[in-house]
């Protein structure tokens, strides 16, 4: 018997021909913030349909909290909701907003106030309550309609990309809200998201969800320095890895546009080497491959600089800190040479996908 | 080429019931420049575009542009280029015909046409699109022909309303790319309302910061994130925004300023008495794992992580609770204590009203 909150085994959907979930194994503790983090069209929806209920499965199971659920109804498999769109009913008040997922299931005076008063203070909401949702910003709303989406007290709860398409600085004070209920409730949250910094922000745990299938789960940290397969490496971090294919001869990696020593096993020959922003630098450091590149745009995130740069056609990224005054410099021309650390360079099979090595330190 | 030319607006306000939307403006938007009206929703920006357009009309103010006045003068006669967040094309005909259109109506010779369509698809990167049905492309490349249509007739102003908002996301950065590339050739004035900060950091070479229907401060993008004028530009700019100091973490001793943070004392001379908070931007805490003799100690409480690898660790200093934002190599486990220095120069002081001192 398993002691996870949520578990989805073997899990397959087609539609006529087109295989959306292949196999989809993954399991979700309580007391666990997971972020299920894919690129757009790669099933997410379909996966979150399946997970509650609405729609039925090819084949595989879905356990929650031991039990298998994969043919019960919707409602009775206790897991609470937060949609991607807020429709709050516009004639309820907030305060009903929040209590029609208890009047679904009858729920007593007494449970409904308890709850009500639980949620609105975890969202700092209480002063809302009476409103109606003209009355509310857009921020306000969300935060109602997260609040609804927890007002059943269990301890599974699916979030459905519940923050995409909003203001830059809502998503920003959301995120910390959604850390700290997760972190007082102890529940297991599973958030589903294509976007890598809403993953990297939120996540204890991260599965990565390319081609319909979880290709690896793990803490965030280990999935963001080790990944197991290129698509692991693309769809986590911002801002995205550099992709480079080439051939591997004799232990040495060769491209287009750079070589590297590195350390693979034996009976590769197509590879791709995937490099993150953070293993490139500009300007010419020792024990490094130096490459000519042109910029092509400068991002202005703030806190540092995305440089978008052209190395014979190949499209490059790279992140230089604000504070980083020599760096910043370097980019006032056009024209610049940039440092690649080997040993930030990861290798993948080119067929698989899967890591195959790493670059070899020069130092 | 027509002159190009300044957009000055002269106490104008838009009021919608007793809202004002726009509340007493009186600004001038630089000629041959990118000014980007940045703010949250409902904060006036998109009303006040409109007004420059002609879409609506102020309540009350003139609008000029150098000094000819055309607070009343209809949209069409005031030269515009416009582009929405929706990419407003012509369906069933292709790339050129939907860049030629619009110069049809000016008086153009035949080969002047074809330069301009040319001139503009090089620009914009669609050269080779240009014989494509519009429904062949991307909502990217079909928001790169709106642009290419506002630009073809050369007028004096050219407006974005959240061009890029509504792009699909793999096509961004390409938008982006095509539009600094335009807006760097381009010697028109030309104003960009967004809500996205990268945006307007990246575009602008000035942001209008508006909040509440008025603009609280008009820089260039550095400027304006490094020397906030007010706690509101300083949250609002920065992923996270800056990092408050509320007046309960703060004391005053004489002209000087302490706080749990920092070890140092901020002299602020005759208005130490007015600083009623401190802001700190995540970068400008330097965080050892080692003791140094002006370090302060804090408590990992919490760390995610960033752009580019990097750490952003919640650090605790007893009561006091700030993010600061570190290199990979240095992400620090929860619990865990680190050691930390700010420069006095990264640290603004604001008063009562949240206005930087």
């Amino acid at each position: 018997m398993s002691n996870s909150a949520l578990e989805v085994q073997g899990l397959s959907k087609s539609y006529g021909e087109k295989s959306v979930l292949k196999d989809l194994s993954f399991t979700a503790a309580l007391n666990d913030f997971s972020v299920i983090c894919g690129k757009p069209g790669n099933g997410k929806s379909v996966l979150v349909r399946t997970i509650m209920g609405l729609e039925d499965v090819d084949s595989g199971q879905i356990i929650v909290r031991g039990q298998d659920v994969t043919d019960a109804d919707s409602g009775s498999r206790n897991i609470g909701y937060i949609p991607q769109s807020f429709a709050l009913y516009p004639h309820f008040s907030v305060r009903e907003n929040i209590e029609y997922p208890l009047d679904l299931i009858k729920a007593s005076k007494e449970v409904k106030a308890e709850a009500v008063s639980r949620v609105s203070e975890l969202l700092k909401i209480t002063d809302l309550l009476e409103k109606k949702p003209v009355q509310l910003s857009g921020g306000q709303k969300q935060r109602v309609a997260i609040a609804r989406g927890l007002s059943k007290s269990t301890d599974v709860y699916v979030l459905d990309d519940p923050l995409v398409g909003l203001d830059f600085k809502l998503r920003e004070r959301l995120i910390e809200d959604l850390r700290l209920t997760q972190e007082q409730l102890k529940v297991a949250f599973v958030y589903i998201t294509s976007d890598p910094l809403e993953a990297l922000q939120l996540a204890k745990t991260v599965l990565i969800l390319a081609d319909g299938k979880i290709v690896q789960q793990g803490s965030l940290a280990d999935v963001y320095d080790t990944p197991s397969s290129l698509p692991s490496m693309t769809t986590l971090g911002f801002p995205e890895a550099n992709v480079v294919p080439g051939q591997i001869m004799d232990s040495i990696f060769t491209s287009q546009i750079f070589s590297a020593t590195v350390d693979v096993g034996t009976g590769h020959s197509s590879a791709i080497a995937g490099i993150r922003p953070e293993g490139i630098s500009v300007g010419k450091h020792p024990g490094t491959i130096s490459i000519d590149a042109k910029l092509t745009l400068l991002e202005n995130l703030g806190s540092e600089f995305a440089a978008y740069l052209d190395i014979k056609g190949n499209q490059f990224v790279t992140v230089v800190s604000r504070t980083d005054l020599e760096g910043i410099k370097l980019l006032e021309s056009k024209d610049l040479t940039l440092s690649i650390k080997p040993e930030a360079i990861t290798l993948f099979d080119a067929v698989t996908m899967k890591k195959i090595g790493k670059g070899v330190s020069r130092v | 080429m027509s002159p190009v030319y300044d957009i000055n607006l002269e106490n104008v306000t838009k009021s919608f019931g007793s809202l004002n939307a726009v509340d007493d403006i009186t600004f001038t938007i630089p000629k041959s420049s990118v000014t980007v009206l940045l703010g949250p929703s409902g904060c006036g920006k998109t009303t006040l575009m409109r007004m420059i357009a002609g879409l609506e009309s102020p309540t009350a103010g003139n609008i000029y542009f150098d000094d000819i006045e055309v607070t009343r003068v209809p949209t069409k006669r005031r030269n515009l280029g416009m582009v929405f967040q929706y990419p407003v094309i012509y369906r069933g005909t292709s790339v050129k015909r939907n860049l030629e259109l619009p110069l049809l109506s000016e008086k153009l010779s035949s080969e002047e046409i074809s330069k301009r369509v040319h001139d503009v698809a090089d620009l914009l990167g669609i050269s080779g699109d240009l014989n494509k049905m519009v429904e062949e492309l991307d909502n990217g490349t079909r928001q790169k022909i709106a642009v290419g249509r506002a630009i073809a007739r050369q007028p004096q102003i050219i407006l974005f309303d959240e061009p890029i908002t509504n792009i699909d996301i793999t096509a961004k950065l390409e938008l982006k790319r095509s539009l600094k590339e335009v807006f760097s050739r381009l010697s028109q004035t030309i104003v960009y309302v967004t809500h996205d900060q990268t945006e307007a950091m990246t575009l602008a070479d000035q942001i209008a910061l508006m909040q509440d229907g008025v603009i609280t401060q008009c820089a260039p993008p550095k400027e304006i994130y490094e020397k906030p004028k007010s706690q509101f530009a300083g949250w609002f700019l920065g992923n996270p925004g800056i990092n408050f100091i509320e007046k309960e973490q703060i004391s005053q001793t004489g002209t000087g300023i302490t706080s749990s943070l920092f070890s140092q004392t901020l002299e602020a001379g005759s208005m130490a008495s007015k600083v009623k908070a401190l802001g700190v931007r995540a970068e400008a805490i330097e965080v050892n794992t080692k003791q140094s003799p002006h370090s302060r100690a804090a408590r990992v409480v919490r760390k995610s992580l960033g752009i580019g690898g990097q750490y952003l660790l919640d650090l605790e200093y007893g009561s006091l609770k700030v993010k600061a934002r570190v290199s990979h190599q240095l992400g620090r486990e929860i619990g865990e204590n680190v050691w930390t220095t700010v420069n006095s120069t990264d640290i603004i002081m604001f008063d009562e009203n949240g206005v930087a001192i």
